[in-house]
């Protein structure tokens, strides 16, 4: 399985082209292909690219979610 | 745009831009859950469909309702709808609910209301969350919208079998929450 620097998951913020990629409690998520993740920007408040684990306490949905995309790596520790 | 109204959002400590991104998301995807819930309700026939056809007609009917609700929140407070509907419903806040591939799947048609239903009570939770006690009329419209998408998604969610609600179906008018924004 792939390994992510915070700063390689930066690469993937959905932006021109690129893929939509975030981080949860050290697993990354490809969100390329989900609607809701269209050009690596979800509900206005959150891009990709960025480790979301402290995000989603705020979020109006939980972690159940992020089982409906594929996990495609893990990401290290600073 | 109403000038005052805005400026009292934004003195509050409200991101309006934001704000209105949302709004007009939400609306999208009210629109076109009214438009994708037509197929859906064409589609919900036979011994296991006709049950359930009335509350897809009463959701449809309440989701055009909030979209017509939101629309004078939006242009008061300075913010527009795209002139491309195509664009309007790309950028909607919910995936488009499709009819599943199997017609008869009465089950499946179920799945996609009830998921649809889900996403809005999510959407407007996070309005209410980003309004509550800084922008009173947004508030107002998107609770009165929250109040009627949690009983679209308890009708729903009985039909698939994961416990009662409470509720019961409509008797009379539809959208009692949110008429009051269509006077």
């Amino acid at each position: 399985m792939q390994r992510f620097t915070k700063k390689e998951l930066t690469q993937y913020n959905g932006k021109d082209e690129a893929l939509a990629f975030i981080a949860y409690e050290g697993k990354v998520y490809d969100v390329s292909r989900s609607f809701l993740w269209q050009g690596g920007r979800h509900q206005v408040l959150h891009t990709a690219g960025v480790d979301l684990t402290a995000s989603l306490d705020h979020a109006p949905h939980g972690a159940d979610l992020l089982e409906r995309v594929p996990m495609i790596g893990m990401l290290e520790e600073d | 745009m109403a000038k005052v109204a805005r400026e009292m959002v934004e003195r509050a400590g409200v991101n309006v831009d934001q704000l209105l991104e949302l709004l007009v998301k939400n609306a999208a995807a009210e629109l076109t859950t009214y438009y994708y819930y037509t197929i859906l309700r064409v589609n919900l026939i036979g011994l296991e469909g006709e049950g359930i056809k009335e509350i897809a007609e009463v959701a449809r009917i309440e989701d055009r309702n909030h979209f017509e609700a939101l629309v004078p929140r939006i242009y008061e407070l300075g913010g527009e709808l795209p002139q491309d509907m195509k664009e309007f419903h790309d950028v909607s806040a919910c995936p488009p609910a499709y009819l599943p591939e199997d017609l008869t799947d009465i089950e499946a048609i179920l799945t996609v209301l009830v998921e649809a239903e889900r996403c809005a009570v999510r959407g407007y939770t996070q309005i209410c969350n980003m309004t509550a006690g800084k922008d009173h009329r947004t508030y107002d419209l998107s609770l009165a919208i929250l109040n009627e998408e949690i009983e679209h998604e308890s009708w729903f969610s009985e039909f698939l079998g994961e416990g009662p609600s409470g509720h019961f179906m409509r008797r009379g008018e539809t959208s009692p929450f949110v008429s009051k924004f269509l006077r």
